[in-house]
């Protein structure tokens, strides 16, 4: 054995063939877990780690983004005009308006913030050397989540006049006959008012957290077995082996990009779609 | 790999993470609210509107060009209507002015006419007068000479009514060359 091969199976790279190597040891959830940098020891934080800086640069690029596409303005649109056009437009005719219909533009702000502030927070995890989904944190969707949920019991409170009435018409299914009403309204509270804001959440935070799980698995594996030390035939099956696995992680990596735009957009679609009940009358 | 933290709860909620992505999201927000949407709806409804408005100017463009296109065509037509009643008047008039000169012509030939008719019919009572007075000096100077002359022979008797009727004739065909 070279000191090379040793060096890489102390990383946990080219582990595959060696004899007293280390085994195969697929990624843990720990890699959600980074260690704080800073820690100030209060019960229910974090301190701050990986994923407030990981925040930050998801912010800032969204804001400069914002910026960007909004900072020159002319009647013939230039190229980052454009850009900003289409997104704010693509944001309007494919989630607000078959949403809310016209009378949801109002909320249009809110949603385009949404969706960009989810999508960066997304994309975190397929920029190299970044590499973390800040939504498979659960404490960013919650945030976001609790925004939307707040907004839409604002709404409805506000469109329906009163609160009374927006409970009423959010809990008490209309043309419901009276004796089911006691089994109804307990599930309609549960599903509109805990159930709802919990999935919100939960549904980016879980497709983020397993797809970053799948891509490390793929990434450790492709490492693991990447060993053209071990002898001609062991050598070059197991960079065929470690090959495959990071085309997978390449192609995965692509496929993450689309999940991570249809996440932004389900939960974008999901606000729109909360606020839109809402503002209707029941 | 970087060091774990202790707990590893998936599920778990860090109030301070929390509170940083509610701060970034809200900065996020206000840019979005206060700047990003407010420029590009104006953008957009300033475009719709020039665009528009470019529709509304053809049109009215159009408009301006069909009303001016209908004014030439009222106006010649109105040329072609007074040229033909130019023309017509002109034939008229040229009617009326032929009608006038033959009238005058026929006027003034039946004038002419009169005129010659009432010098020819002077001249004949001219000329009967004349011829009266003439017979009647003319039958005295016979009757003298008859009477004058006497009667003797009958060779005398007849020159002298022979040289009566001579003179008689002479006179008259002097009398009708001056008729005439």
């Amino acid at each position: 054995m070279s000191a090379d091969t040793l060096n890489l199976a102390a990383e946990g790279g080219g582990g595959l063939f060696t004899p007293g190597g280390p085994g195969f040891e697929a990624p843990s959830v720990g890699i959600f877990f980074p260690s704080p940098w800073v820690d100030y020891d209060i019960p229910m934080t974090s301190g701050i780690t990986k994923y407030a800086v990981l925040l930050a640069v998801a912010s800032g690029l969204a804001l400069l983004f914002l910026w960007w596409t909004s900072r020159k303005q002319s009647l013939v649109p230039n190229r980052s005009q454009s850009i900003g056009e289409i997104f704010f437009l693509f944001i309007r005719e494919q989630i607000s308006r078959p949403m809310m219909g016209v009378k949801g533009d109002k909320y249009l702000p809110l949603l385009i913030s949404l969706f960009i502030f989810v999508f960066a927070m997304n994309i975190m995890g397929i920029i190299p050397f970044l590499q973390l989904p800040v939504t498979s944190n659960l404490s960013y969707p919650v945030g976001i989540a609790l925004v939307v949920y707040v907004t839409f019991i604002v709404v409805g409170i506000r469109s329906q006049g009163g609160v009374g009435k927006y409970l009423k018409g959010a809990v008490v299914p209309s043309g419901a006959p009276g004796w089911i009403l006691p089994l109804l309204v307990p599930i309609e509270i549960i599903s509109n008012f805990l159930i709802r804001p919990a999935t919100h959440a939960i549904r980016v935070f879980a497709t983020m957290f397993a797809g970053h799980l799948l891509l490390a698995t793929f990434a450790a594996a492709g490492w693991y077995m990447f060993n053209p030390a071990a002898g001609p035939l062991f050598g070059t099956i197991s960079v065929l082996f470690s090959g495959a696995s990071l085309l997978a992680f390449v192609v995965f990596t692509a496929f993450e990009l689309v999940i991570m735009f249809l996440q932004a957009f389900v939960f974008t679609l999901l606000a729109a779609l909360y606020i839109g009940q809402a503002q209707e009358a029941h | 790999m970087l060091g774990l933290a202790a707990e590893e709860n998936v599920l778990r909620i860090h109030i301070d993470e929390l509170v940083f992505g509610l701060i970034a999201f809200v900065l996020i927000f206000v840019l979005v609210y206060k700047y990003a949407v407010p420029r590009i709806t104006k953008m957009l409804d300033e475009r719709a509107d020039s665009i528009e408005g470019g529709i509304e100017r053809a049109k009215q463009a159009e408009a301006g060009a069909e009303e001016l296109r209908q004014q030439y065509r009222e106006k010649l037509e109105e040329a072609h209507r007074s040229y033909a009643a130019e023309l017509q008047k002109a034939g008229e008039q040229r009617a009326a002015i032929l009608a006038e000169a033959r009238e005058e012509a026929q006027v003034e030939a039946r004038r002419i006419i009169e005129a010659a008719h009432a010098q020819i019919e002077a001249d004949r009572q001219h000329a009967l007068h004349q011829l009266r007075t003439e017979i009647g000096t003319l039958s005295t100077d016979l009757a003298t000479r008859i009477v004058g002359e006497t009667l003797a022979d009958n060779a005398a008797q007849g020159r002298v009514i022979d040289r009566f009727l001579a003179e008689l004739e002479q006179d008259q065909s002097t009398q009708q060359a001056e008729v005439r």
